[in-house]
């Protein structure tokens, strides 16, 4: 039996980054796919009906009851049979976390891996047909639960040239002698590199070379990913000092290094398009841009509406690439909006301060820093 | 508009060379608060601590146990007094400072000086000290000898920021024992003990030379200095915070000082079957709704989950749903704070969790009020760990609370108040079953926003945690 639906959302992903999805399009694969999701997710059925939400009530994707992230903590969210699961991705979490982690069963890794493809290409690799990858994330092969792993894993076996490699250990973090090697390699065959990284490896890294560790500069054409996230492990830094440090540590300036934003709970995934709108995505206002599939809002946390223009709220995302789970999201991360689609995650308040006696404050608040 | 406050009440105002160089910081969670704080050079810090140990050396050691109750007391008083100055100040910058309704801010400040009147600080002190002038020399000793009660001649001590008058209470236990003590508030607690002082220079000048109040935003670049200054210059540090506070400060003090911490604790509630009937139900659903909802729910003895025993003559469903009306009432007789983004964004995401887990069977039920001002889940589900916020609470039925430690498990290793609702001829069975399990205090659903002042704190008296006990041997059995 063909999945139209299916088909069609491959034909979108297909369409790369650069194509439009008018909001009349947009919103009949949306109501399509909460029409199956109502169906075939029981569970999810169930919460839409006690919101008095069903596919015959519901005109508009932003009326599709959205789902909290902590969901993925409390149930397998899988829309069809729970046999037809691949991959079960999950958030990472600290001993000390509170709520456990969150679990994203993935029933059709295509899907995925057509979702994540073109806007990787599109965002890190925008005048690149392959470049030396070297990954300073998860190893999918040794933490097949990492959806970070697997997504620069996934981007890596399509645009790498077969001679990057993951250099992050589980537990010693970065394996730097590896990494020095490796970015040695890419100096001597003078090949761009993109270095995929977490915020926390990267401070872990300048940390171990703070006087750039003999280190050598990228070769020309290089660029970074960093994706944000310290996850209470190492000390935080500010985004100037982080971009600065890695500038001074493998040569590529901010211009050239993109911060991407994911989550195990959402199969696609947000960039900035500072590669691909060259000075125009650099600049001060720079923000994260949803694939076209993915539409964002910034909701009031209170009423859960949308909060006027320039007003700091929650995050709430409809992601078409999430057909076998549940595509309307809402996080817990706040954020606020750059222009008509973009959006920017906002940190932690300054001055916050430990409070203590009783845990809930303190930690509660923290543990949603933890994302995957 | 932006109110600033002045974060320092110093014996001697602001030491160092001239004016000490001021930093601000946000209050925390508030956009419209700003705390000024002087950033003392080492030079500064050595100079406080040696006022401060002046004024133990001149003041408290002049001074018997037993008038230090009557002094600290009448300031005390003053904060129940409504034609007060210093009860007047409080309630005007406690909603601002601490986040919280203006109603509240009355609730708790009445709570909370209702322990720091005389009375209450003699009962105190003689829980702890029956014989209060151990505190001032040496006394005979059982069975042999003569024993003296010292407190260090200067103690710091750092509250957290999340229940306003916590820290009042703790300077106010560090001068009983005859210490100086030198205070930094969490940004939230800070204008209780700052009024404190206030009260105290006016009732007692020179015991206020013995209380230092000084803010800063811990953990910062910019005060680094000063703080390991004043960490390591004192014997003593009390310290109320996260279990990464409490650690990060153990490494930071002179080698043999003493640590005293208050860490993060949980606490519960259960009901049993017998008071589940209509009659009773509405007043332990009464009792139940303000603690919940007491201190937004911040504090160690906030409940963060309510048992209620099946088979009696009402269902645990129904007293969860008699809580919702009263958490109801209270929006209106003790009102929540406006919404914090990130608080709010915390209901949502249990409330979205808890509704979904609800939809997958097992008779769970959410209850929530307008916006995120309560939420009540009926959860058959296992008890979880995991801590409330913004007056959410989870009510899990059980079949019997014989077995309610098992079903605390996830809370034993912080488990601090619970409120027991049980008859007389179950209750003292049942508080011995959780006193073994783990509970430091038992209580009922009316008392469990406010322990005594007496209360063994966390398991240890309070005063006793802050001194230490010298033996004078060599002279016959006591009493001989």
């Amino acid at each position: 039996m063909t999945d139209e639906l299916r088909s069609d959302l491959l034909e979108v992903f297909r369409s790369g980054v650069g194509a439009s999805l008018p909001d009349p399009v947009f919103n009949a694969l949306a109501l399509r796919a909460f029409q199956r999701q109502f169906h075939e997710n029981p569970v999810y059925g169930a919460y839409c009906r006690a919101r008095g939400a069903t596919p015959a009530s519901v005109e508009r994707w932003e009326e599709v009851p959205a789902v909290p992230t902590r969901a993925f903590k409390e149930l397998p969210l899988v829309t069809g049979d729970l046999d037809e699961v691949e991959r079960v991705f999950r958030t990472s979490g600290t001993s000390r976390g509170l709520q456990g982690r969150g679990s994203h069963h993935v029933a059709d890794l295509q899907l995925y891996d057509e979702a994540l493809l073109p806007n990787f290409k599109a965002h890190l690799l925008p005048d690149l047909e392959r470049a030396r990858i070297l990954a300073l994330v998860p190893d999918p092969q040794r933490v097949p639960e990492s959806s970070l792993g697997y997504m620069v894993g996934r981007g890596m076996a399509a645009f790498g040239d077969g001679k990057g490699g993951f250099f992050l250990e589980l537990e010693e973090g970065v394996n730097a002698e590896g990494f020095s090697g490796a970015v040695g390699r890419a100096v001597e065959d003078q090949v761009p590199v993109l270095l995929c990284g977490t915020a926390f490896a990267f401070v872990h890294l300048l940390d171990r070379s703070p006087d750039g560790g003999g280190l050598p500069h990228l070769p020309p054409g290089s660029r970074v990913m960093e994706t944000g996230g310290f996850k209470g492990r190492s000390r935080t830094v500010s985004r100037d000092d982080l971009y600065g440090g890695l500038e001074g540590l493998v040569g590529v300036p901010a211009s050239r290094i993109v911060n991407e934003y994911g989550m195990t709970e959402l199969l696609s995934q947000f960039y900035e398009p500072v590669l691909l709108e060259g000075e125009a995505g650099a600049g001060a206002s720079r923000g994260l841009r949803p694939p076209p599939w993915v539409r964002t809002r910034i909701l009031d946390p209170v009423e859960l509406t949308p909060v006027s223009p320039g007003e700091p709220g929650l995050l709430c995302h409809f992601d078409l690439a999430n057909l076998r789970s549940v595509c309307h999201v809402l996080t817990e991360d706040l954020g606020e909006a750059v222009g008509e689609v973009d959006f920017r995650v906002l940190g932690r308040s300054p001055g916050a301060e430990p409070r203590g006696c009783s845990l809930a404050t303190e930690e509660l608040l923290r543990a949603h820093e933890e994302r995957r | 508009m932006k109110r600033a406050l002045d974060g320092w009440s110093l014996p001697g105002g602001a030491p160092g060379r001239g004016n000490a160089e001021l930093g601000s910081a946000q209050a925390g969670g508030i956009a419209d608060l700003v705390i000024r704080f002087p950033l003392l050079e080492s030079a500064g810090t050595e100079e406080l601590l040696a006022r401060l140990h002046g004024a133990w050396q001149e003041v408290l050691w002049a001074r018997r146990a037993e008038e230090l109750p009557e002094v600290l007391g009448r300031v005390g008083n003053r904060f129940l007094d409504p034609e007060d100055s210093l009860r007047r100040e409080a309630l005007e910058w406690l909603p601002a400072s601490a986040r919280i309704s203006p109603e509240m801010a009355r609730e708790v400040l009445d709570g909370m000086a209702r322990d720091w009147t005389p009375e209450r600080l003699r009962l105190l002190l003689r829980s702890e000290f029956p014989d209060p002038s151990v505190l001032d020399a040496f006394r005979p000793a059982d069975p042999a000898g003569r024993r003296m009660a010292v407190g260090p001649p200067v103690q710091l001590h750092l509250g957290s920021g999340n229940v306003p008058g916590v820290t009042t209470t703790s300077l106010i236990r560090g001068l009983m024992v005859k210490s100086a003590v030198l205070v930094k508030p969490g940004s939230g607690d800070l204008i209780l003990p700052l009024l404190f002082r206030r009260g105290l220079e006016e009732e007692d000048e020179k015991l206020a030379r013995a209380l230092a109040v000084l803010y800063w935003p811990g953990g910062g670049p910019e005060t680094e200095a000063m703080e390991s200054g004043l960490l390591s210059g004192v014997r003593l540090v009390v310290v109320y915070g996260g279990d990464d506070t409490v650690a990060t400060v153990g490494r930071r003090l002179a080698p043999g000082a003493r640590l005293v911490a208050y860490p993060h604790r949980w606490s519960v509630a259960a009901v049993a079957r017998e008071l589940l009937s209509p009659e009773h139900r509405r007043r332990s659903a009464e009792a139940a709704a303000r603690a919940v909802a007491l201190f937004e729910q911040r504090g160690c003895v906030s409940p963060q989950a309510i048992l209620v025993e099946e088979g009696g003559r009402g269902s645990a469903r129904e007293w969860a749903r008699e809580l919702s009306y009263r958490l109801d009432e209270l929006r209106e007789t003790l009102p929540p704070p406006p919404s914090e983004l990130r608080e709010a964004a915390w209901v949502q995401q249990v409330r979205g969790a808890a509704a979904l887990q609800a939809s997958a069977g097992g008779g769970g039920e959410l209850l929530e009020g307008p916006g995120v001002s309560w939420t009540v889940f009926y959860d058959p589900g296992p008890v979880r760990a995991e801590g409330c916020l913004g007056r959410t609470i989870r009510v899990h039925p059980v079949s019997e609370l014989d077995g309610l430690i098992s079903h605390l498990t996830p809370f034993l290793p912080q488990l601090q108040t619970v409120a027991l609702e049980a008859p007389e001829g179950r209750r003292g069975e049942l508080a011995r079953l959780l006193a073994r399990g783990g509970a430091l205090r038992i209580t009922t659903l009316e008392e469990m926003p406010w322990p005594p002042a007496w209360w063994r704190h966390d398991g240890a008296g309070p005063l006793a945690a802050l001194i230490r006990w010298v033996d004078l041997e060599g002279e016959g059995p006591a009493g001989g």
